[in-house]
C-alpha cells in the first residue's frame, strides 16, 4: 500500500489558508468575539440574584409557577458555588453558538429539504462534523481564530450545527405531501408555500433541532474550556487536572442546570411559537383545570416582570457600581499605563501560582490582565499564534520537548525561573523494600507487572519507554500502560485508598507529594537525565513590544520555599480567589513586587516611552 | 358562466428519456416494454372534452393513471406530451407564474384526504386560495364564510380542522375550493375516505350544488356507482389509457370491451338506469290516454318499477311537452334487472295471468 500523506495535504491546506484566507477568519473571529462579548456583558451586568430573577419569571411564564421557583433556586445555587460569573460565561458561549448555527444550520436545511442533491452533498458533512474528535479541529480553531471565546464557540459551532440541519429537513419532508401538493393547487409559490406552510408545520421538529443544538453546545463547554474560552468548562478542565472531584462536581452540576433550564425553555418555547402546539397546550390546561403550581402569567404579566428587574438591574448598575476595581493598585509607578497582557495557563499547581503572582505584579504596575487557561497543547498554539502573551509553565528541555520541537521558532525562550525538576517513578511509600528503580526488578508481580503512565504523547513517556526501563533491565517485566494525567492520578488515588501497590509516573513539583505519602524511587544511574526547568516563554516579539516587562520576566525567579508557600496559600483560599490568596501571600512577603517588578530609575521618562509602544492585542 | 376544458393526446411518463418513451407508445408500444426500460408511462394519449357545467368523472383501479391525469389538469404535473386547454387558453404553454396565477382564479382542487392546513382554522382554511389571491382580509372572510354556509358549515368558521368530522373537514375541504370561485373544479377521489353513508350525503350535496353553481368538474373515483351517479360523461382507465369515455348508460349498456363490462357487473343497475334506457319506442299511440301515472324518459328506476306495479299495463313515458315517446314493459324491467336482454319467449301452456292480477289487486 502506497502511503497517502492525507496529514501532509491537511498541513498545506492549513498553512495556505492561514496565509490567503486570514482576512475571513477574521471576519469570522470579530463576528464571534463582537457578539459573545455584547451578550456576556448584558448577562455579567446585573446582580447574580435579579438576573436569575429575571430568568424565573420567563420560566414561570413559559412553564407555570413551580418551574419558576425551581429557576430561581438552581440559579441561586450556582451563584452559591461562587460560580455565577462563570456560568455566564458559558451561557453566552452556548448562545452565540446557538444562534450562529440557528442562521446557518435552518437554511441549509430548508435548502436540503428542497433537494436530494443538497441533501446527500450534506448529510456526510454532518457525519464528519460530529464525529470528528473535537481536539483534532480545536487546535487548526486557535490557528484560525486565536484562543478564548472564538475558537470556543467554533468547536461548539462545529459540533452542534448537525442537528439543527437535520431537524429542519426532517421536519420540512415530513410536512404531509397532500398539504404542499393542496398549497401548489391553488397557486401559492413556492416562497409562499415555505412560509405558510411547510415551516409552521415543520416548526415543532425544528424547535426540536434548537433545543438538540443548545444542549450539544453546552456539552461542548466543557472540551472549549480547553482552549482557554474559560467558564464551567474551564471550571471543569482545572478539577480534571487537579483530580478535584468537589470542584468538578460543583461545576458539573451547574453545566447541568444551565442544560435544564435551557431544555425545559426552549422545548416550551416550541410550543408556544407553533400554533399547533399551543392548541394542543391550551387543551391540556384546560382539562387539567387551573393548579397554583402550574399557573403561567399572561405574557404582558411576564414582560413587565422581566422589565422591572432589568430596570432594577440596570439601575444597580449604574449607582450601585461594582466595589470590585480595587485591583488597580498604582502604589508603584504606573508602568503599564493600562496595556493588556494576556497570560496563558495550564491547571497544574505552580503554572497557577506563578500565573496569578504574575497577574498580581503586573497589576500593580498598571497592566491589565487577563489569565486565561488551557490545556498544554491548546497553550502551545495559542502562543505560536499570538493571542496568549506568555506563559510561566513550559517544561524543558524533557517534557514539553514535542511543543518546543513544533512551535519553537515561533516563541521566545525567557529563561528558567524554577528548577531543577525531576522526573521520576513513585510508589506510595507503604510499599515496602522499594527505594530506587534498580529494586522493581523480579517484583512486577507485585505491582501486576504495569506502570501506570500518562498521556504517550508527553516527553517523559518516550524516555521511560525507550531508556529508563531498559538501563534497569525492567522493559521485559514491565508494561508501561499509556493513559491520561488525570486518569493516572485516579488510579493513584485509589490504589493509595486501598493501600494497593502501584507505580506512577510523576514529576516535581507536583501536588501529589504533598496530598499522599509517596516515595520517588532514585535513579542511581541517572537515566531520567538532569531533569527540566520550569521556563516562561512569550510569544515572539513579546519582549521587543515591552521591553520592561520582557526584562522582568527573564529575571524571574522562585525559590522552593517560595513556590511551596504560594501554592498552599492558593490551595487554602480555593477556587475562584486565587488571586486573593496571593496577595495574602505577597503581604507576608512584602519585597517581592519590587524584586520582581522593579520600576526602572526615571519611571517617568520611560512610561512616555511606554505609551509609543504599539498596543499589545 | 363555466367554461369547456379540452385534453388532447396526453401523455405522462415517469423515469429517464421520457421523450423517447413518448413516441414508442405512439407507436404501439406498451406499458410492459416500456417498465423493463425503467420508465413508467402512467398516461397514455389521453384525450376528452368537457362541456361548460358538466361533471365528467374519470374512474379507474388504483395505478390506472386516473390521478396523474388530474394533476396535468392544472399544471401540477407537466405533460410529457399533449395539450390540455381551459376556456380557451393552452395550459402546457404557460410558465410557471402565469400557470400559478390560472391555478389561484379559475382551477380549485378538492383531495382524497382534505388537505387542509391544521395550523388554520375552518374560516382561515377556507380562505386560503383568496388569501393567495391577494383578497383583502374582510372581504375573503365574507367570501369564505359565505362559501362555506354553501356547504352546510354556518357556525363552524372558528374551530379547527381536526375538531370536525370527516365528512364535515370534506366540506371545508369543498368549500375552500368553491370559495375563489374558479370555474373548473378537480376532485380527486374526494368522497373515498368517508363512510358509506356520508360519502352518499356528500355526493347528493355535490349535485346539489351543481344545479346552481353549474361549475365544470373533473371528478376522480374508483367508484363505479358513484361515477355512474355523478357523471354527466364517464371515461374508463385502465392501465393509463382511457379505455370508454361515455354516459353512464353507455357504459353500462354498451361496455366497450370485457373489462369495463366485468366492472359494471357490480354496480346497481336499479340506481343507473332511467325510462329513457329501458323503455321500447315503438309506440301505437294511446298509450297515455288512460288516467293511470305516466313517466318522463329521466325518471330513475326505481321509481319506475314502483309505478309499474301500481299500473295494469305498460307504463306510458312522456317527455318534457308531454308527447308520448315510448313504453316501459314490466317484462322489460325484469329483464334489466337480471340483465337479460335477449327477447321474452312465449310460454307453450300459458296458466294464468295471475301476476298480473295479484299486482293489480296490490
Amino acid at each position: 500500500m502506497p502511503r497517502i500523506p492525507l496529514g501532509d495535504w491537511v498541513n498545506s491546506t492549513v498553512d495556505w489558508l492561514l496565509g490567503h484566507m486570514a482576512w475571513l477568519f477574521d471576519l469570522c473571529k470579530s463576528v464571534f468575539t463582537g457578539s459573545y462579548d455584547g451578550i456576556n456583558a448584558v448577562l455579567q451586568a446585573p446582580h447574580p440574584l435579579l438576573l436569575a430573577g429575571i430568568l424565573a419569571v420567563l420560566a414561570w411564564w413559559l412553564r407555570g409557577s413551580f418551574a419558576g421557583v425551581l429557576t430561581f433556586v438552581g440559579f441561586a445555587f450556582i451563584d452559591s458555588m461562587g460560580l455565577w460569573s462563570n456560568a455566564m460565561v458559558t451561557l453566552s458561549l452556548v448562545l452565540v453558538a446557538t444562534i450562529i448555527a440557528l442562521v446557518i444550520s435552518v437554511p441549509v436545511g430548508i435548502w436540503a429539504a428542497r433537494s436530494d442533491r443538497v441533501s446527500a452533498a450534506v448529510r456526510p458533512v454532518l457525519d464528519f462534523m460530529q464525529t470528528l474528535p473535537a481536539m483534532v479541529y480545536l487546535i487548526p480553531a486557535i490557528l484560525f481564530f486565536g484562543t478564548g471565546a472564538s475558537a470556543g464557540i467554533v468547536a461548539t459551532l462545529i459540533f452542534a450545527l448537525a442537528p439543527g440541519v437535520r431537524m429542519t429537513e426532517l421536519g420540512i419532508r415530513q410536512v404531509d405531501k397532500e398539504l404542499v401538493e393542496a398549497a401548489e393547487a391553488f397557486g401559492t409559490t413556492p416562497r409562499n408555500t415555505l412560509l405558510r406552510v411547510q415551516l409552521p408545520l415543520a416548526l415543532p421538529t425544528v424547535m426540536a433541532g434548537v433545543n438538540q443544538v443548545i444542549m450539544l453546545g453546552l456539552s461542548m463547554a466543557a472540551i472549549a474550556g480547553m482552549v482557554g474560552t474559560g467558564g464551567l468548562g474551564g471550571d471543569v478542565n482545572e478539577a480534571i487536572g487537579q483530580l478535584n472531584v468537589g470542584l468538578g462536581a460543583e461545576s458539573g452540576v451547574a453545566i447541568v442546570i444551565l442544560a435544564i433550564y435551557l431544555d425545559r425553555m426552549t422545548s416550551a418555547l416550541g410550543t408556544e411559537v407553533s400554533p399547533l402546539g399551543r392548541r394542543a397546550a391550551a387543551r391540556a390546561r384546560a382539562a387539567k383545570g387551573l393548579k397554583i403550581w402550574s399557573y403561567r402569567p399572561q405574557p404582558q404579566i411576564a414582560v413587565v416582570g422581566v422589565v422591572i428587574l432589568a430596570l432594577v438591574a440596570g439601575g444597580m448598575g449604574i449607582f450601585g457600581g461594582n466595589g470590585d476595581s480595587s485591583t488597580t493598585a498604582s502604589d508603584g509607578g504606573d508602568i503599564g499605563k493600562g496595556r493588556k497582557i494576556t497570560i496563558g495557563y495550564i491547571p497544574w499547581d505552580e503554572g497557577v501560582a506563578s500565573t496569578y503572582l504574575w497577574k498580581e505584579v503586573l497589576e500593580r504596575r498598571g497592566y491589565k490582565v487577563e489569565a486565561r487557561q488551557f490545556d498544554a497543547g491548546p497553550l502551545y498554539t495559542a502562543l505560536a499564534q499570538g493571542s496568549v502573551d506568555f506563559q510561566t509553565d513550559a517544561w524543558l528541555p524533557v517534557t514539553h520537548e514535542q511543543y518546543w520541537k513544533k512551535y519553537g521558532k515561533q516563541l521566545e525562550d525567557l529563561g528558567s525561573w524554577y528548577g531543577p525538576t525531576s522526573l521520576e517513578l513513585a510508589v506510595p511509600s507503604y510499599v515496602k523494600d522499594v527505594d530506587s528503580l534498580a529494586d522493581l526488578k523480579g517484583r512486577a508481580s507485585v505491582f501486576g507487572g504495569k506502570v501506570t503512565g500518562i498521556e504517550s504523547s508527553a516527553g517523559m513517556m518516550g524516555l521511560l519507554k525507550s531508556k529508563v526501563l531498559k538501563e534497569y533491565g525492567l522493559d521485559k517485566e514491565y508494561k508501561v500502560v499509556d493513559s491520561s494525567t488525570p486518569a493516572m492520578l485516579a488510579e493513584l488515588k485509589r490504589a493509595y485508598s486501598k493501600k494497593e501497590p502501584i507505580v506512577v509516573t510523576l514529576w516535581s513539583p507536583h501536588w501529589a507529594y504533598s496530598d499522599y505519602d509517596l516515595k520517588k524511587l532514585k535513579d542511581p544511574e541517572g537515566a531520567w537525565g538532569t531533569g527540566d526547568g520550569v521556563h516562561t516563554l512569550a510569544r515572539k516579539g513579546f519582549a521587543a513590544d515591552d521591553p520592561v516587562a520582557g526584562g522582568w520576566l527573564k529575571n524571574f525567579k522562585l525559590s522552593e520555599k517560595q513556590l511551596t508557600g504560594l501554592e498552599s496559600e492558593i490551595n487554602k483560599a480555593g477556587k475562584g480567589r486565587q488571586q486573593d490568596a496571593v496577595r495574602t501571600w505577597l503581604k507576608g512577603n512584602p519585597d517581592v513586587v519590587d524584586k520582581l517588578a522593579p520600576i526602572p530609575a526615571g519611571s517617568s521618562a520611560r512610561s512616555a516611552d511606554g505609551r509609543s509602544i504599539p498596543d499589545v492585542e | 358562466m363555466s367554461s369547456r376544458l379540452q385534453a388532447q393526446h396526453l401523455f405522462k411518463v415517469f423515469g429517464r428519456r421520457p421523450d423517447e418513451a413518448v413516441e414508442k407508445l405512439r407507436q404501439g408500444a406498451d406499458r410492459e416494454e416500456l417498465r423493463a426500460d425503467g420508465t413508467t408511462a402512467a398516461v397514455i394519449d389521453a384525450s376528452f372534452t368537457v362541456e361548460p357545467g358538466q361533471i365528467f368523472v374519470v374512474m379507474g383501479l388504483s395505478g390506472s393513471g386516473k390521478s396523474t391525469l388530474l394533476r396535468m389538469l392544472n399544471g401540477l404535473l407537466e405533460p410529457t406530451a399533449g395539450t390540455v386547454s381551459f376556456d380557451g387558453q393552452d395550459l402546457t404553454a404557460l410558465s410557471d407564474r402565469e400557470l400559478r396565477e390560472v391555478r389561484s382564479r379559475k382551477i380549485s382542487m378538492v383531495f382524497q384526504h382534505f388537505a387542509l392546513f391544521p395550523h388554520r382554522s375552518v374560516r382561515e382554511n377556507a380562505a386560503y386560495g383568496l388569501e393567495v389571491q391577494g383578497v383583502p382580509r374582510a372581504e375573503r372572510e365574507r367570501r369564505a364564510d359565505e362559501a362555506l354556509a354553501l356547504c352546510g358549515l354556518a357556525g363552524w368558521e372558528k374551530s379547527w380542522p381536526d375538531e370536525l368530522s370527516g365528512g364535515m373537514q370534506q366540506r371545508v375541504g369543498l368549500a375552500r375550493a368553491l370559495a375563489t370561485d374558479a370555474d373548473l373544479l378537480l376532485m380527486d377521489e374526494s368522497f373515498s375516505a368517508l363512510d358509506p353513508l356520508i360519502r352518499r350525503d356528500m355526493q347528493d350535496q355535490l349535485l346539489q350544488l351543481q344545479k346552481t353553481l353549474k361549475k365544470t368538474i373533473v371528478f376522480i373515483t374508483h367508484d363505479l356507482n358513484e361515477a355512474m351517479r355523478l357523471g354527466d360523461r364517464i371515461a374508463v382507465m385502465r392501465d393509463g389509457r382511457i379505455v370508454q369515455t361515455g354516459t353512464a348508460e353507455d357504459i353500462l349498456l354498451r361496455p366497450a370491451d370485457d373489462y369495463v363490462a366485468s366492472f359494471t357487473q357490480d354496480v346497481d343497475r336499479s340506481r343507473v338506469l332511467t325510462a329513457e334506457v329501458v323503455m321500447d319506442r315503438e309506440v301505437r299511440g294511446d298509450e297515455a290516454d288512460c288516467g293511470c301515472d305516466t313517466v318522463t324518459p329521466h325518471t330513475p328506476f326505481t321509481e319506475l318499477c314502483a309505478i309499474s306495479a301500481r299500473v295494469p299495463h305498460p307504463v306510458a313515458v312522456l317527455d318534457e311537452d308531454r308527447e308520448l315517446v315510448g313504453v316501459v314493459q314490466r317484462r322489460r324491467l325484469v329483464g334489466f334487472l337480471g340483465d337479460e336482454q335477449g327477447t321474452p319467449v312465449s310460454c307453450d301452456a300459458p296458466r294464468d295471468k295471475g301476476g298480473e292480477k295479484e299486482v293489480a289487486r296490490a
